[in-house]
């Protein structure tokens, strides 16, 4: 509301003059700059987190608030949660099965460590990072251009490479991506992580270098400050444009050259220009400016005379510093977010300073030990997997819009490449690959390219703020070839169940087993047996039963 | 509530409904049924919509040439070969290939002096759509959407936001205002909505539906009553839009022979009709795209035939909706993301200008049979009355009676007015 009033105060300010004693101003102003300090870290211990640390710390402030946890999950819904966040893949009927009768009391463990081995962690993890990245981006030449990013997050992800040196990468990368409309585009895995910088492009770009480094690695929303001291977390316009000329001296241009005859951008590359500086804008006159030297948000300074690769590196070794809280946090917050449905601070990417957060002493130990153990993106997981606090169930009767502590996971949507593999794990595979690197537009009419378009949204967006949507529902409820995989017909999933079991109790749990990697409960299960009996073909209330299956919240949801 | 009873009375709007909103439909749609479908739709179109408003915007993507279109050069070294034609107002001429939008030219309004910065394609069509040039921080939402959620009534089974033609699907969408008011695209107007069509009979696809919710008894019970809740509200609303007697306005074998050759049989053409079915049976936004406008090579023949159907579509539009008595509620918008370069090139094609182009606009209030602005002799500058993006889309607001300066709340809580700056072209409404 502070927005408001500061506005009101501006549009008045002629009257306002002859009223007020002193000139109107923010309220801010009164108070010195924000500046990031790493205060949460005071007395924290950087080790590794010991079994069941996490769960003592958040039972003492459950305790406190007067919440009581959530039951512990069965097996069976602990491998569906745990397959779907770690690998974004639905457990078979099999797999289920045989996780239940493991006798191991050691078994959800050596799962975890088997799934974040998998070739669908790395697949799964680079998809999320890749939607995080591009969820801004609107440009379809510089989407299309992250197929050399992906490759590079692919390599990331199968090597655990320490997030801090990703983002050491990712902000001091050079060189070009090529892109050469019409032909094959092979991914430049070398300099893919460049593509952090390539997503924008002209002259804002600076801006938009600016403002997602600070959001995505720091989880700091500072680009309002661009344009006018920010309303409500007091960052100076000023602050923004330092932050900004870290990236002064770097400049981004399409490489032109002749193909048959014609001059023809073929790739987008990174390029130094010394002898430049970032001017922030004169407010009256854009064509002005002011010449602003580099200062990171933590009031650290760099010299005026280092060169781009010099600003750059500084920018990396402050963003990413082993030292520095918000870096750690971030990483945590989001990635906790992700695994429990909410995160200690919503959105995830707006953390501070001096913004509420819940449970803060247990952000701060949980970053402080992946600060500690060298960022290490498999050990967080693993922690966080074998915490009882990940381990819970659902809780009914809880209302949408109040945080959970932590007693029970919120549930989320899933993301739309592990709900189209989901799809295919039940149904099979629909519609031919799509072709990879062969430019912007190619295999956009496939189903899985107009089914992930549909169904993508951005993962840094609160869980309770990602809607359904109307063109989604019509497709998976009337799409033919999503249709057609349904019939109970050919080698089509339901036909082989149909034949398979001839009792109706079999078939049922196995369609469920399939679909929601589940029994059904007592009360589906005398719903449904109700349906069958009453139908006419057996066949057609089977695929009722799986249609709708395949379209309830259930089957799009993390639970 | 049984969940036949709600597909019959629900009028429901495109996207997430409120639990508020759902019972207050329910009683509003129950009010409508006395009516009768075909009543309550086809003849208070207009109250379907907040004021009685809609708008039609003909994007002309690539770029369209002003020297080819509506500010020809006829004998000038820049104006290349294209000649000029005469139009219904004396004095005003159009290039050739217009012949059509010539005879209804009392009825628009000419902008030949709107001015930008912006050369590069996806940020101009970007800026064109949404009056905010790109910003990694906040995606801004098209005009369409902003439109829809301005005056689009809740209880409302279609969608506010029709996008005709896109066939790549990227549109600068509905940003941050959410699903609710995002495009819904129909890449050809010949053909019914994807996947809006029922793969078995109605009567099975609403058992289906009843099982379905049905069998989510327990998961919401679980923990999960928001997300199922939420879930069968869209899913409702889909129903809805399918099993409506109003999807027939996507249905343009519908229409007689002789208004689809009207329009004319090309794919903008049959959107331009589509555009005016929608409108009528309540729609608030609807989108036409024409595609192939950046002429960087071969600028004349290209426009030649680029100009032929758009021309016709535009003028079978403006005239039609005329007829019905549309034009008035209805605010038809013709333009591209910038012009094209005074100088003919080497292949003799014209690139990007965005520093002088036109706009061309009908309905809605505005006064036609005018030109504002001009450019200069030789067509490089702006000679009189500059018009900015903002101005215009202060414009399109005031035709619309939506007020430009309201705010709508973006990413963090933050007040996004509808138009940053700019003042409405006055000449338009006097």
């Amino acid at each position: 509301m502070r927005w408001h009033i500061a506005t009101a105060v501006l549009g008045f300010g002629i009257l306002g003059s002859s009223v007020l004693a002193a000139p109107p101003k923010y309220n801010k102003n009164d108070d010195p700059p924000p500046a990031l300090t790493n205060d949460a870290w005071k007395g924290v211990s950087k080790s590794a987190l010991q079994p069941g640390e996490i769960d003592r710390m958040v039972a003492a402030d459950q305790e406190k608030a007067k919440v009581k946890p959530a039951p512990l999950t069965t097996d069976e819904q602990f491998i569906r949660r745990v397959m779907l966040d770690l690998t974004g893949r639905l457990p078979l009927p099999a797999d289920v099965t045989e996780f239940q009768a493991d006798k191991d009391s050691n078994k959800r463990a050596k799962l975890i460590d088997k799934l974040l081995e998998s070739d669908d962690y790395v697949k799964h993890w680079t998809r999320y990072w890749h939607d995080v990245f591009i969820a801004k981006v609107t440009d379809q030449r510089e989407r299309f251009l992250s197929l050399h990013f992906d490759a590079w997050l692919e390599e990331q992800f199968r090597k655990n490479r320490p997030w801090d040196e990703m983002a050491k990468e990712m902000i001091t990368s050079n060189g070009q991506l090529p892109f050469r409309p019409g032909q094959m585009t092979e991914p430049d895995v070398k300099n893919g992580s460049a593509w952090f910088l390539l997503a924008y492009q002209g002259n804002d770009a600076i801006y938009d270098w600016t403002a997602q480094s600070s959001r995505i690695f720091l989880g700091i929303q500072i680009q309002c400050a661009q344009c006018h001291d920010h309303p409500f977390d007091g960052w100076r316009r000023e602050q923004f444009h330092q932050l900004a000329s870290y990236f002064g001296k770097l400049t981004e241009r399409p490489v032109i050259e002749r193909v048959n005859d014609k001059p023809m951008a073929v790739a987008q590359a990174l390029t130094s220009r010394n002898f430049s500086e970032h001017k922030m804008p004169d407010k009256d006159d854009p064509t002005k400016g002011t010449v602003m030297s580099p200062k990171f948000l933590d009031g650290h300074s760099t010299p005026m005379r280092s060169n781009d690769t010099e600003r750059r590196k500084a920018l990396a070794e402050m963003i990413a510093g082993k030292d520095n809280y918000w870096f750690a946090a971030a990483f945590v917050n989001r990635i906790w977010g992700e695994m429990m449905g909410q995160a200690f601070r919503n959105p995830i990417d707006d953390m501070g300073p001096g913004k509420d957060v819940i449970m803060p002493d247990v952000l701060a130990r949980v970053s402080a030990s992946f600060a500690g153990n060298k960022f290490d993106i498999k050990g967080l997981l693993r922690s966080i997997c074998n915490s009882e606090t990940y381990q819970r169930q659902l809780r009914p009767g809880e209302s949408s819009d109040q945080h959970l502590q932590f007693a029970s996971p919120y549930p989320s949507r899933l993301h739309a490449e592990t709900l189209w593999q989901s799809l295919v794990t039940v149904l099979g595979a629909m519609g031919p690959p799509v072709p990879a690197g062969r430019g912007p537009f190619a295999g956009r009419f496939s189903l899985e390219n107009q089914f992930k378009g549909e169904f993508e949204f951005d993962p840094s967006l609160p869980p309770d703020e990602i809607e359904g949507s109307i063109p989604q529902a019509l497709m998976l409820m009337n799409n033919p070839q999503i249709q057609r995989r349904i019939q109970a017909q050919g080698t089509n999933l339901l036909a082989r169940i149909l034949s398979a079991y001839p009792k109706d109790e079999d078939a049922l749990r196995m369609v469920y087993l399939r679909t929601l990697a589940r029994k059904p409960t007592d009360r589906e299960q005398e719903k449904a047996l109700a349906y069958i009996h009453k139908a006419g073909k057996r066949s057609d209330a089977y695929e009722d039963l799986l249609w709708a299956l395949l379209n309830s919240t259930e089957f799009q949801t993390k639970r | 509530m049984n969940v036949h009873s709600l597909m019959q009375v629900q009028t429901s709007a495109f996207g997430v409904v409120s639990r508020r909103t759902f019972l207050r439909s329910v009683a509003a749609g129950a009010a409508i049924s006395t009516l009768g479908w075909k009543e309550a739709i086809t003849l208070h179109a207009a109250e379907l919509r907040k004021k009685g408003m809609s708008c039609i915007l003909l994007f002309m993507n690539g770029g369209p040439s002003q020297f080819e279109t509506f500010d020809p050069k006829p004998g000038t070294t820049n104006g290349g070969p294209t000649k000029a034609i005469s139009t219904a107002l004396s004095g005003v001429q159009l290039a050739e290939g217009w012949e059509n939008t010539a005879k209804e030219m009392k009825d628009i309004a000419l902008i030949r002096s709107v001015t930008n910065k912006e050369g590069a394609h996806p940020r101009a069509v970007y800026q064109l759509h949404t009056g905010y040039l790109p910003s990694g921080a906040v995606k801004y939402p098209s005009f369409g959407a902003v439109v829809g959620k301005e005056l689009g009534l809740q209880d409302f089974e279609l969608p506010y936001f029709v996008n005709i033609g896109n066939r790549f699907n990227n549109t600068a969408g509905s940003g941050f205002l959410g699903m609710k008011y995002a495009p819904f695209v129909i890449g050809d107007p010949n053909k019914m909505p994807n996947n809006a069509e029922l793969t078995v009979s109605k009567d099975r696809y609403e058992r289906r539906l009843g099982l379905m919710k049905d069998l989510e008894e327990d998961f919401a019970a679980a923990g999960a009553k928001k997300a199922v809740e939420d879930h069968h509200n869209v899913y409702q609303n889909a129903a809805n839009l399918v099993t409506s007697p109003s999807l027939k306005a996507f249905d343009l074998s519908q229409e007689k022979d002789a208004v689809r050759d009207q329009y004319g049989r090309s794919s903008f053409g049959q959107g331009c009709l589509l555009a005016r079915r929608l409108v009528e049976h309540g729609v608030t936004f609807i989108e036409a795209e024409s595609t192939g406008w950046d002429t960087h090579q071969d600028n004349f023949e290209r426009t030649k035939t680029l100009s032929t159907p758009t021309d016709r579509g535009f003028a079978a539009l403006v005239s039609d909706l005329k007829q019905r008595g549309l034009l008035e509620k209805t605010l038809v918008i013709w333009m591209g993301e910038f012009g094209r370069t005074p100088r003919v090139n080497g292949q003799t094609g014209r690139d990007h200008y965005p520093r002088v182009f036109s706009v061309a606009l009908a309905g809605g209030g505005i006064k036609g049979g005018q030109v504002i602005g001009a450019s200069s002799a030789d067509g490089s500058d702006i000679k009189s009355r500059p018009v900015t993006v903002s101005d215009l889309f202060c414009s399109f607001c005031h035709a619309l009676k939506i007020n430009p300066r309201k705010e709508n709340i973006g990413p963090l809580e933050r007040p996004i007015k509808i138009v940053d700056g700019g003042d409405v072209v006055k000449e338009l409404f006097a």
